[in-house]
Formats: C-alpha cells, sequence, structure tokens
C-alpha cells in the first residue's frame, strides 16, 4: 500500500476523470484527495474512524476512471479495496449491503432472492412502484428495467467449434435477472466458433464483497470459483459482466498471499476474458439479420479502466448488419452503478447518473449498449424513470438477434 | 508525496478556527461549502508542486460569481488574509494556505459566451483549460496556452501564473491571450480591466493582473483570445544517442529561422517513466533524448519545413526522426510529453521540480553543466523541458527520509538555478514564484526592484491579505511588519 500511495505526485491529473469530482465539486471527493485522506490513516495522522475519511471513502463509486488517466500508475483501485477492508475491521456496513452481500455469499439465499425478484417483476409491481421517489422507487425501476421484450427468441447455435472451450461465469444477477444475455453469450459463442463447457460449483465472483471492504467474504467465494473453473479445464473463462471479468482477472492480486491458492489463482485469471475479447477474436462472424436500430454504447468502467477494454464492445455492435452506432459524450464516465453504490449512496449515485441520462436522450439513441449488470439496471431505471425513450440492452443480446432468425452456423 | 514539511498540524497544534468567520461564509456558500475539519483541509493542503503540506485555517467554494464577491467581502470585513485556488495543478505552491483562508474558485466553470466570429471568449476562472479548446473546437478555434496539465488546470490559475506550455514558442503565453478581466479586488471592489477589443486603453493593468499569482485579487471572468486552428499540422519525433546532440539540434533548427509551434526535449529518464505508463507514446527507451517538434501554418511550404528540420536533426546525430502518420499517433506522441511530469511518479518516492530558463542559445552548455552538477552531487536528473524556450524542468527524484540524499538534492537544485541565472537566464518560465522560488528572488532582482514589486501590490491590496508570503520574499517589503492583517496570515 505504502508505494502505491507514495507514486501518488498530486499532480491533479486525475480531477477531471473522477465523476464525484465532477459532480460533487469537492478535492475530498477527488482521487488525488481521497489518495491524500489514505496517506493520513495510514500514517496515523488521521483517525480510521475519523468522519471525513469515512464519508469521502464511502462516496467512492470505485470506477477507477482515474487509473486510466494517472501518469504514475497509482494502484487506485487496490488502495481503496485495502483502505475500505481496514475500515470495516472498525465498524459495521449500513444493513442495505450487510444483506445484499449475506445473500450474495449464499447459492441458497440467492437463488431464493433471484426467483422472488423475478416472481415480483411478473406481477409488474415494480413497474407501477418505479416512479416512486427515492430508494425503493429506484429499485424497482432497477427491476422493472430487466425485462426482456422480444429480442430474445432461442435458435439453434452452430459452430465449427476450432475456437477453443469455453467456461461461463453465470453470474449472480446476469442469471437471475438477465439470463436472456447469458443465454445470448452462450449462442453468440458457438456461432463464432467456441465450445462450452460446464462449470459446477461455481459461485458469486466476490466483487461486491471485496469493493465494500469484505475481503474474507471475497476471498472465500473467489476460492470456491477457482476450484469450480479448474474442474471446467476450458481453455477460457468468459465474462459477460465488466464487473465480474475484472474481480476474476484480480482473484491473483486478491489470493496473493494463500499460498494454497495463489498460483491457481493465477492461473484462473489468466484464463478470463470478457465475451467481447473472445468474440473479437473470432471476427466475430457478421449477423445475417439487420438490426434496425440507432444504438449508442456507454463504456462499463469495470471494462474500460479496471480491463482497459475499449474497442472489442464496439466491433462486436459494428457487426451488426443495419445497426447504427452513434458515439456517445462522456461514455468513458461511471453511470454512478457500481455495485451496491446506487443502493447504499442513492444521492450522489443519482447525482452522476443524471448526466449520463441528458447525454443518452442527446443521442436519440433507441437502445443503450452496455456490458455489465449493474450499468445495464442502472441505466435501464433512469431512463425509465426520466421517460427517456430508450432502453439498456447488453451487446451480445443485439449481435445474438443478428444471428437468430437465420438459425445460421458457422461460415 | 509526502512531505519535506511532513506531518500536517494535528488539531490542537493548529490556530483554532475562525468559527465565527466559518459561519458567515457558510451563510453565503452554505455549509457544505465550507470546510474546516483538518480531515476535509488534508485534500486543500498541498497542490500539484510536491514536497510541502500546509493546511489552510477554512476552505470555501462559492459557486457563483456573486458568492465571490460576498466572500472576498466579508474577508475583507474580517481583515482575513485567504489564498485563490482552481484545480491546485500549480508547480510552485502558489495555492498553499498555510494556515489562512483557501478560495476556490473549481466551482466557477461556466464559459459564458463564445463570439467565434472575432474568436473571443468569456469564461468563468474555474473553466478547465482543454474544456475551452473543446467547446470552441466546433468553430475551428481553440484556446492556444497549453500548460502539460491543461486536462485539469484552471483558466484562472493560468492567469495567475501566466502559465505556458509547450505551444507558447510560437503562440505565446497567456499574458497573449488575455485581453480583458473583471476582477474582485481584495477589498471587495469589483473592477474591469482591459477590454474585449484588446487594445490598451491606459496602463496596461491585464499585464500587471496576469501572473500576479493571486496577490492582487480574484477574476470573476476572464475575455480570452482564440486561435484559429492551423490549416495543417506536422509532428516529428527525433531521437538522438546524447543529449547534447538533440540540444545542438535545437540550436540548430532556431537559428535556420523556422518557428516550430513546439520544440520540445526529453532525456532517457523522463523517456522511460512516460513508457512504463498508460501514455506510453511509442519515444525509442534506448535513446539517450528525444525532441518532439511541431509544425504548422498553411499547407503550403509545410513539408519544406518539415524536411528542413528533418535535415537539421540529421546533421546533429539524430538517430531517427518519424513523422506522424495520423491525427491518432500525434495525440499520442503529445500525451506522453504532456504527462511526463506526472509519470515521474514512478521513479521514486520524492520527487523536487523545477523551472528555469536560459537563452536557447546556452541549452548545450547549460545540459552540460546540469548533468556535472547531477554527478557531483550524485543525484539523478530527469530532464523535460520546452526546448524552444530554453525553459528546462530539471526533476530529481529521491528519497526524502535519506536526509543526507534530500540535502544533495537541495544542494543541487540550488547550483542548478544559480548557474541558469550565471548564463543570463532566469528563475522561473511558466511555475511562477509562489513559495518554491522565493529563495531565488534575490538571486535576480536588487532590493529596489523587490521593494517595488511590493509597491505595485500595494496599489491592488494595501493590506496584503491576497497570498501572503508569496512571489516577492517578505523582507523585501519595508512595510510588511507594519501590517498586522498580513501579518496573522504567517507562521
Amino acid at each position: 500500500m505504502r508505494s502505491g500511495i507514495d507514486a501518488c505526485v498530486h499532480c491533479g491529473f486525475c480531477l477531471q476523470s473522477c465523476p464525484t469530482y465532477l459532480t460533487l465539486e469537492d478535492e475530498n471527493d477527488s482521487p488525488r484527495g481521497r489518495v491524500l485522506l489514505m496517506r493520513s490513516a495510514l500514517e496515523g495522522t488521521l483517525a480510521i474512524d475519523d468522519p471525513s475519511l469515512e464519508t469521502h471513502i464511502d462516496r467512492c463509486l470505485g470506477c477507477r476512471a482515474c487509473e486510466t488517466a494517472c501518469p504514475s500508475g497509482v494502484p487506485y483501485g487496490h488502495l481503496l479495496e485495502a483502505t475500505r477492508a481496514t475500515m470495516a475491521e472498525h465498524r459495521r456496513l449500513p444493513f442495505v449491503a450487510r444483506l445484499i452481500l449475506w445473500t450474495f455469499a449464499r447459492p441458497a439465499s440467492l437463488t431464493i432472492a433471484m426467483a422472488l425478484s423475478r416472481l415480483l417483476r411478473a406481477t409488474r409491481i415494480p413497474v407501477l412502484l418505479s416512479r416512486l421517489k427515492g430508494r425503493l422507487g429506484f429499485a424497482m425501476a432497477m427491476l422493472a428495467s430487466t425485462e426482456r421484450s422480444g429480442m430474445h427468441g432461442a435458435y439453434v447455435a452452430r459452430g465449427d467449434a476450432t475456437r477453443g472451450t469455453v467456461a461461463v461465469l453465470l453470474g449472480c444477477v446476469m442469471e437471475g435477472l438477465l439470463g436472456g444475455a447469458n443465454r445470448a453469450t452462450e449462442r453468440t459463442l458457438v456461432v463464432n466458433g467456441y465450445s462450452l463447457v460446464d462449470a459446477p460449483g461455481q459461485r458469486c465472483c466476490g466483487a461486491l464483497h471485496a469493493h465494500a471492504g469484505d475481503l474474507r467474504g471475497a476471498r472465500e467465494l473467489a476460492r470456491a470459483n477457482i476450484v469450480a473453473f479448474e474442474g471446467a479445464d476450458s481453455q477460457f473463462i468468459c465474462v459477460n459482466a465488466a464487473g465480474c471479468g475484472a474481480m476474476m482477472k484480480e482473484y491473483a492480486h486478491l489470493l496473493a498471499d494463500e499460498p494454497e491458492f495463489a498460483e491457481r489463482a493465477a492461473r484462473v485469471s489468466a484464463r478470463v476474458r470478457d465475451v467481447s475479447e473472445l468474440l473479437v477474436a473470432a471476427g466475430p462472424v457478421a449477423g445475417a439479420t439487420p438490426v434496425d436500430a440507432t444504438v449508442t454504447y456507454d463504456a462499463p468502467c469495470h471494462l474500460l479502466h479496471a480491463q482497459r477494454i475499449a474497442d472489442p464492445p464496439i466491433a462486436v455492435l459494428r457487426a451488426i448488419p443495419g445497426l447504427r452506432l452513434v458515439p456517445l459524450a462522456g461514455a468513458e464516465h461511471c453511470c454512478g452503478a457500481a455495485g451496491i453504490y446506487n443502493l447504499v449512496e442513492p444521492d450522489t449515485s443519482n447525482a452522476v447518473l443524471a448526466p449520463k441520462l441528458e447525454n443518452i436522450r442527446a443521442t436519440g439513441a433507441e437502445l443503450v449498449a452496455t456490458g455489465n449488470p449493474g450499468c445495464l439496471m442502472q441505466i435501464g431505471a433512469g431512463l425509465r424513470r426520466a421517460s427517456i425513450e430508450s432502453r439498456a440492452v447488453h451487446p451480445v443480446e443485439l449481435l445474438d438477434a443478428s444471428y437468430r432468425s437465420t438459425a445460421r452456423g458457422a461460415r | 508525496m509526502s512531505g519535506v514539511t511532513p506531518s500536517v498540524a494535528t488539531e490542537s497544534e493548529r490556530h483554532p478556527v475562525d468559527a465565527a468567520l466559518a459561519a458567515r461564509l457558510a451563510a453565503i456558500v452554505g455549509d457544505r461549502r465550507v470546510l474546516f475539519r483538518p480531515g476535509e483541509l488534508l485534500a486543500y493542503s498541498s497542490d500539484g508542486l510536491p514536497g510541502y503540506l500546509k493546511q489552510p485555517s477554512i476552505a470555501v467554494f462559492p459557486g457563483t460569481r456573486d458568492e465571490v464577491i460576498a466572500v472576498v467581502r466579508e474577508l475583507a470585513r474580517a481583515g482575513a488574509p485567504f489564498v485563490p485556488r482552481g484545480a491546485g495543478t500549480g508547480l510552485s505552491g502558489g495555492a498553499l494556505a498555510d494556515g489562512v483562508v483557501l478560495l476556490g474558485l473549481n466551482r466557477l466553470s461556466r464559459i459564458l459566451s463564445i463570439d467565434a466570429e472575432n474568436a473571443i471568449a468569456v469564461v468563468e476562472p474555474g473553466v478547465v483549460n482543454v474544456a475551452l479548446s473543446r467547446a470552441v473546437s466546433a468553430h475551428g478555434l481553440h484556446y492556444a496556452p497549453d500548460p502539460s496539465s491543461q486536462a485539469a488546470c484552471t483558466i484562472g490559475g493560468n492567469v495567475a501564473e501566466n502559465a505556458g506550455g509547450p505551444h507558447c514558442l510560437k503562440y505565446g503565453v497567456t499574458l497573449n491571450h488575455v485581453v480583458a478581466l473583471t476582477v474582485a479586488l481584495p477589498n471587495g471592489e469589483v473592477v474591469t480591466l482591459g477590454n474585449a477589443a484588446g487594445e490598451n486603453d491606459g496602463y496596461d493593468l491585464v499585464g500587471a493582473f496576469v501572473g500576479s499569482e493571486g496577490c492582487f485579487g480574484v477574476a470573476l471572468d476572464v475575455t480570452v483570445r482564440l486561435a484559429r486552428n492551423p490549416q495543417a499540422v506536422r509532428t516529428l519525433l527525433a531521437d538522438f544517442h546524447s543529449i547534447d546532440a538533440g540540444a545542438r539540434a535545437v540550436s540548430a533548427i532556431i537559428a535556420s529561422g523556422l518557428l516550430p509551434a513546439a520544440l520540445e526535449m526529453m532525456d532517457a529518464g523522463t523517456i522511460r517513466a512516460v513508457e512504463a505508463s498508460i501514455y506510453a507514446a511509442g519515444y525509442p527507451t534506448d535513446a539517450a533524448a528525444v525532441l518532439l517538434v511541431e509544425l504548422d501554418g498553411p499547407i503550403a511550404g509545410l513539408d519544406a519545413d518539415v524536411a528542413t528540420v528533418v535535415r537539421h536533426c540529421r546533421d546533429a546525430g539524430a538517430r531517427d526522426v518519424r513523422v506522424a502518420r495520423d491525427e491518432a499517433e500525434r495525440t499520442k506522441l503529445w500525451q506522453g510529453r504532456k504527462k511526463a511530469f506526472g509519470a515521474m511518479g514512478r521513479i521514486s518516492s520524492h520527487l523536487v521540480v523545477q523551472d528555469a530558463v536560459v537563452p536557447r542559445t546556452k541549452l548545450p552548455q547549460m545540459l552540460a553543466r546540469v548533468h556535472d552538477i547531477a554527478e557531483r552531487y550524485r543525484v539523478t536528473v530527469c530532464n523535460v523541458f520546452h526546448a524552444g524556450d530554453g525553459n528546462l524542468h530539471p526533476n530529481i527524484g529521491y528519497d526524502a527520509n535519506d536526509p543526507d540524499e534530500s540535502a544533495r538534492v537541495h544542494a543541487a537544485m540550488r547550483e542548478i538555478m544559480q548557474a541558469c541565472v550565471d548564463a543570463g537566464g532566469t528563475i522561473t518560465g511558466e511555475h511562477g514564484v509562489g513559495i518554491d522560488k522565493l529563495p531565488y528572488m534575490g538571486a535576480i532582482f536588487s532590493e529596489e526592484s523587490l521593494s517595488a514589486m511590493c509597491a505595485l501590490r500595494e496599489v491592488f491590496d494595501p493590506d496584503r491579505r491576497a497570498n501572503p508570503g508569496k512571489v516577492v520574499p517578505m523582507h523585501s517589503c519595508r512595510e510588511w511588519q507594519m501590517a498586522p492583517a498580513a501579518r496573522t496570515g504567517q507562521h
């Protein structure tokens, strides 16, 4: 941690990349300011339970946009996780956060929670409540936004299976509420020449836990996933959720101090690819059915800033005939979802989301493509509540739609 | 980087916050916009200059012009010294507030008007430099002064420091692009300096205000000239096996009569830091130095100029000279240069940045001197600088926890600065004096000159409450001891 902090020369080049600084206009809510807070806590000149530290560290989205702005290579994400872990030793997280982390850490409770959510969604009650002010209304709008309308239709995907084997991380929210995107992921991978392998025993990736400072919970989940994906023995591990992909690529860092797992974690991390990386490595195979839609792309922070993947999702969208891709101003800025941030820091989250929604409105796009469940639900909910005629979709859902009607095989 | 002045004072050691003043300021700007808890002042206890931590007593952040005026008047009533701050990217410590009020202007970030036909814009002081260029790009215009921190620094800060940048070689510094200002004087009076036509009507007060480092008042709005984008641009990267060869190429290019838009040099240490960063530009890591040369203007004749530059570089012994193929490569080459200072954090835990100017014909000798001094004190200097202007930025990385090394670094720096002065140069090219260069002011100015500066300052700020203790060494101001308001700001 010390050397990471020392790398900061407080040049300030990170300021304009930071969504909370741009929104709140206080350097305590900027990367440079937070690094100074972390330094003081580390050196003991600021108490670990000082309200200034808590307020401003809690308010960080963890989007890591500062990392792709920092000339000095300050490992901000790691510093934040370590600081939050130290803070967690001295205080309890908010109830909402503890409830979510508890649920996601247990397969049975997660299954029940997701089933109940789907049930609630089917009643259409979330649609009715999605305009309510405050946290409940926003949560309902998030749930309502996960409903898929007619984009998916199963087809038998065929490919030549020459590109290697892939095990897909199904994820929690992705499989629970956005299963259509998972099926689209599987089909598009097959069409692009990959063959699928199951990875039974896989769990939540642990990203939510790690970001909240619950490193013990995150490590437990990471170990379970390492065992599961070792068992799958596939060439690649495909992740279609940017946050989960970033986490799995960092298992090596997370478990660096555990002799039994360090090397195994590094081997698993090395196999992890975002779905867009795998598709682009294979072309991707161009779609046959035109998708007549104006689409804009919003980069998930954990894809662009954490995994540094910028172009592949755009290449995926460009492989779709008929699709009109329009640029989104500020696409590199966070939408304010940030895992469970939108539920524990709703005010700042909404303030960060507001310019995103205005920029989307300005594009006139019918669809916003983004490859992360948190962003899909945050933007989806925001669009719904702001009455913007646009929906959020995963890029592979659009590619899948262009593969669908012909039920074509590969080349 | 932690400081040469290491720890932040704890609450008990510090002067008690003037709670009444904080409350009155909060009544103007809102509770959220007044900070006085030590934890929240940390973020404002340094600017871009490594090595200092100075904690303000109160930090206040007005959001509108009226709030700024009200805050300045309130501070005047209270007799409270204050330090204006933009984005805190300055490299001379100009925005450090040592136990006094810090007045943040970052929230005044609106572009008030753009007159594309006359190539004029009126902006608030907190507008980020690059945001202005972006906002006017649709008109084929840009704001020419482009300090390396342009992605973060503010126009107000640029005005205070009379900021430069790579392209100031051809286009001039901030002063050449500011035509008028509305200013809140430290006593709260609002005055207009200059006019939108950019003509002198009487004394050049804009010239006096630009570069006054926050000592003459607070800009409420700034009227700037915009530059037309050139018809064509060519960016070249030349690499050399020795710094001396690069410096000779610079002299030859300047002597040929060409005026490049920019002429920048980086040495091996800088190149390696940049290439290890996210801004890796493809600079050859085995080169002793690279020159980044930009030529712009009408397309006719431009390639002949390119050929001239290439010839001078080759004659000086360049290993390779390449021209950026497209805008993407050009951007990359520039990003590497502009983020070079930030990338220095990779080299060591602590850093001294310096800013000095020598006549550009003396560049080869001066660089040799710097090399000798560094060797003698056993320190490693990384050079990154505006070669075309003779504006050096020698940076030395070190470990501040090693007292012997720290002493050698600071001794080396003093000697480098003295060498620049001896060569007919000066102690700052664009970073300003702030507090970092105060000790060197005596090396270039007589007591009479410094005293005259104090007299000028007194015209704008008779109480000397604006940015106290900066620019002119205190002892030079004879009346300083008699100004109690200013003295309360000094601990």
